[in-house]
């Protein structure tokens, strides 16, 4: 009876949300499956079921393949801007610095509470390869800005900095915090047994903090993906020729441009899969060799 | 009618069984000490009673109602918590009113009872401090104001002196059974101290790994314990318990034997292995052999300084035991004659381990 | 003096990141404030010689700036609210409560951040569109009730928070909503405030969505109107798009600034697992 009424009580705290999701997450997650097997355009009254022949189509196009080339392009570079990059500040500020820790952490976060849209287009502006400040400096030096916009391979390396720009503070609070958190009396005792502090770091640090590490790295993939998508799609549209699509966009771009409403399905269902693929990887490694706290 | 009956109460967390077949009866008003190492269920015993843990078989009955199925709020309980949990963000008195003004109770009636409480527990003066701006003495002391403004007629305390000091603890514990003897409440006391557990109980319960091992007066508890655990438990520095063999009226303690005297034979009668306890006070080593028969050949090994008295580590063969004197100091290495007080020892089943009673008295 | 010299080459390369990161934010308010032709020629210019308002001017004048920014708080301030008020109650019920399932629930729950916009937006948009809200900022709003990461993060704060303080109200009968309102709520306020902010911001900033749904001008939020300012090219009219950007980052600017202390430990903490 008690214990019942508490039960009630636990599931009327947890049921807006629950149903909130079922209703805008869970639900469209089993429908876009579904749509994933018809070719239909959103508008025409019936739906043709057309079984596997959308994931076919897909598979068949070049242009999926390029896509996902772009895509793998993008996490490596933001991997390297928001993964890597944010341990090595973290190290700075925690074991090499005394002050201005936390004007660098204020400054750091700073682009992150501003909107891609308004970074794409200060970017679009800053890198203007005629009358932006850069192509100015690199006027100075005899040197030209490329039309980035326009050049396969580099566009993906500017959307992806643009990107980065917004995300890197967000990641480097929370690497910092991790390694933060790791018991000061550990690193104490390391240092009085003269171990330099980048191997206290290295063999330490980040072994304890290992969490932190695992999250970043998969929120870093699944949400940076997703955070390109803007300037892509306020930039350049997937162009030129879709050189800086990735699989987000594309799903949108087959979705919302083409009406292909049933491959822009497949192609979510494939992105999804790809993202499930990362996660099962990330609880092995939870299940394993990574250390928790408590 | 604030009696408490445990009746084969069992609790487990998936498959761990913390709370085994507790049977126990705690009379109304009584000062119940729950005492017991860390791990032992005395705190899962009392939040069973408090209703903050289900109860997974058995019943428990509170002033004559089973109470499994009723939620704390409804068993008219109050509780002091070791870490006191007074919420940080309100005053000293916000702390101690906030469950009378939630219950709706006449605001003359509040004012009341918290000027009682602070004039009693010596919270004059501290009412708008907020909880950050109090020492330990006096935040314990605001826990017990809000515990006991509600006048509940169980009052419950899960280790409430275990974060003050030795000095404030003793204060601490003549005003805990100060405010038992105005409320009359039933109390229930968690600790893992005993010394406050024989300060402040009227009876002991004794739990070790989720069974109760004993459950009587403290001094019964002390003076004849149930069994080994609580022998060892009880008493400081423990009882020394070793394993010894009765056979023919004599006691072979590793390989050397002792004539037990004849009132003790009747008591422990069944010939074999027996544990043999003897409290480090009730020890005496002669330098010269007294009585041949009654007592062993033994060497110390370590004398530690207590300041009015030592502890003296002495070995019979490979068994240690520890003797509390007074007077002139053995040194290491000497040979002694171990005499137990026979009047003071205690035998236990070398099976069961339970007590196997005492001589009658002539 | 060695150890100086690290800390002088660690203060160097930490100095330079915050210059490029911090670069854009100059550049967009210097610009901001000057004429066009002063602009184009002086575009290293940070303190403008003639400083103007026209461009903000012009950006009321050609579009309905009032309503777009009216229609971006709201979105945001009840996606805010619904937010908040679901996340707090669900974080209280996967932290003081124990029911068979929990771990489960809460795992799948937490894991609708991983999810992909792209699955579902095209469900939602039929779903939004049959509900007749294609156009409005309801339909902007109506997917976004609860949040993941913010039942996560404030799930965070609230378990330090002693159990003790929950039971010893329990004890004196207090019921959950008051235990929420006068216990809970007091104390994991950073946390609250700080996803709070965060979901202001995010809504604030939202691109993604609101460009599936809002169609016209009049229903536009900030990000949507900024839009029409870019091209790859960059367009040409430089220095009133650099006054949309001051104007749409400005809102989320302020809120950090004076909440950053609070937003900062909150994220700390937040890959800090459990």
């Amino acid at each position: 009876m008690k214990k019942i009424k508490e039960d009630l009580f636990a599931l009327l705290f947890i049921l807006p949300s629950l149903t909130a999701f079922c209703f805008f997450m869970f639900w469209p997650l089993i429908r876009t499956v579904y749509l994933s097997f018809f070719d239909w355009n959103m508008i025409k009254p019936v739906k043709k079921f057309v079984g596997l022949q959308n994931y076919i189509t897909l598979l068949q196009d070049d242009v999926t393949y390029k896509v996902l080339g772009n895509t793998i392009l993008y996490i490596l570079i933001l991997l390297v801007v928001n993964f890597v990059l944010p341990y090595i500040v973290s190290f700075l500020l925690s074991f090499v610095i005394r002050k201005g820790k936390s004007f660098y952490k204020t400054a750091f976060f700073l682009p992150s509470v501003i909107s891609l849209v308004v970074g794409s287009i200060l970017y679009v502006w800053i890198l203007n390869p005629v009358t932006g400040p850069v192509a100015m400096i690199l006027r100075f030096f005899d040197m030209q800005l490329p039309i980035w916009s326009k050049s396969e391979g580099l566009v993906i390396w500017i959307l992806s900095l643009i990107t980065s720009w917004k995300v890197f503070g967000y990641n480097f609070i929370i690497v910092l915090g991790g390694v933060m958190g790791v018991s000061q009396e550990v690193i104490e005792a390391a240092k009085l047994d003269h171990i330099p502090n980048y191997k206290i770091f290295m063999q330490i640090v980040l072994p304890m903090s290992s969490s932190t590490g695992v999250y970043v790295l998969i929120t870093t993939i699944v949400q940076g993906l997703q955070y390109v998508f803007t300037p892509i799609k306020v930039v350049t549209q997937g162009g030129p020729n879709y050189a800086s699509s990735n699989l987000i966009y594309q799903s949108y771009h087959e979705a919302f441009t083409l009406y292909k409403t049933g491959e822009a399905s497949a192609f979510s269902v494939m992105t999804m899969a790809l993202f499930i693929l990362l996660l099962v990887l990330e609880f092995k490694f939870v299940e394993k060799g990574v250390y928790y706290e408590n | 009618m604030k009696k408490i009956v445990f009746d084969q109460v069992c609790k487990s967390y998936e498959k761990k069984q913390v709370v085994k077949d507790l049977n126990m009866k705690i009379k109304a008003g009584e000062r119940l000490i729950l005492l017991g190492p860390s791990g032992c269920g005395k705190s899962t015993t009392l939040r069973m009673i408090a209703g903050l843990e289900d109860i997974t078989s058995g019943d428990l009955y509170m002033g004559g109602r089973r109470v499994n199925d009723v939620e704390s709020g409804n068993r008219n309980v109050s509780m002091v918590f070791q870490n006191y949990a007074l919420y940080p963000h309100m005053t000293v008195r916000q702390n101690i009113e906030y469950a009378l003004k939630v219950n709706k109770y006449p605001e003359k009636e509040i004012v009341e009872r918290i000027n009682e409480a602070v004039r009693m527990l010596d919270l004059v003066g501290l009412e708008d401090r907020k909880p950050r701006e109090l020492s330990g003495g006096q935040r314990q002391r605001v826990a017990l104001a809000r515990a006991i403004v509600k006048r509940a007629d169980y009052f419950l305390l899960d280790e409430p002196l275990s974060n003050l000091d030795a000095q404030l603890r003793a204060h601490a514990r003549k005003e805990l059974v100060r405010i038992h003897e105005q409320y009359h409440q039933t109390m229930i006391y968690v600790t893992h101290d005993q010394t406050e557990a024989m300060t402040v109980g009227q009876k002991i319960a004794l739990m070790d790994k989720g069974k109760l091992q004993a459950f009587d007066t403290p001094k019964n508890i002390y003076h004849k314990p149930a069994n080994v655990f609580t022998a060892k438990f009880i008493g400081s520095p423990p009882m020394n318990v070793i394993e010894a063999t009765y056979d023919d009226e004599k006691l072979f303690i590793d390989g050397k034997k002792m004539r037990v005297p004849s009132a003790w034979r009747k008591v422990i009668r069944k010939q074999g292995k027996v544990y043999f306890g003897i409290r480090p006070e009730d020890v005496r080593l002669r330098k010269k052999e007294n009585a041949k028969e009654y007592s062993l050949k033994a060497v110390i090994r370590y004398v530690e300084d207590y300041g009015d008295k030592y502890g003296v580590y002495f070995q019979i063969n490979s068994t240690e035991m520890l003797a509390v004197c007074e007077g002139e100091v053995p040194m290491p290495g000497e040979s002694v004659y171990f005499e137990p007080n026979f009047d003071k020892v205690h035998f236990f089943d070398g099976e069961s381990t339970e007590n196997l009673g005492y001589p009658k008295e002539e | 003096m060695k150890i100086n010299v690290k800390q002088m080459i660690a203060h160097i390369f930490l100095g330079v990141l915050t210059i490029v990161l911090l670069f854009p934010i100059i550049f967009a308010i210097a610009n901001s404030f000057k004429t066009l032709e002063e602009a184009t020629n002086h575009i290293w210019r940070f303190i403008p010689l003639n400083p103007t308002i026209k461009n903000y001017i012009h950006v009321f004048e050609t579009l309905p700036f009032g309503r777009i920014t009216w229609n971006t708080f709201l979105i945001a301030f009840t996606v805010t609210i619904f937010k908040s008020l679901t996340s707090i109650i669900a974080a209280y019920a996967f932290v003081f409560f124990d029911f068979k399932g929990k771990r489960l629930l809460y795992f799948t729950l937490i894991s609708t951040m991983f999810i992909p916009f792209t699955v579902t937006m095209i469900p939602n948009y039929i779903t939004v569109s049959a509900l007749g809200l294609n156009d409005s900022i309801w339909g902007v709003a109506l997917p976004q009730l609860a949040d993941a990461l913010g039942i996560f993060l404030l799930r965070q704060s609230m378990r330090t928070i002693p159990k003790s303080f929950i039971e010893v109200a329990k004890i004196e009968k207090v019921g959950h909503l008051r235990i929420l309102s006068d216990i809970l709520v007091p104390l994991v306020k950073p946390a609250i405030i700080s996803t709070g902010i965060i979901f202001f911001i995010n809504s604030w900033n939202e691109y993604v969505w609101p460009v599936l749904i809002l169609k016209s001008k009049e229903n536009y939020t900030l990000s949507l109107a900024l839009q029409m300012f870019i091209s790859a090219e960059g367009g040409t009219d430089f220095t009133v798009a650099m006054a949309v950007s001051v104007i749409t980052m400005i809102v989320p600017l302020v809120l950090y600034l004076i909440f950053q202390r609070y937003i900062i430990n909150t994220f700390a903490l937040s890959g800090i697992k459990g």
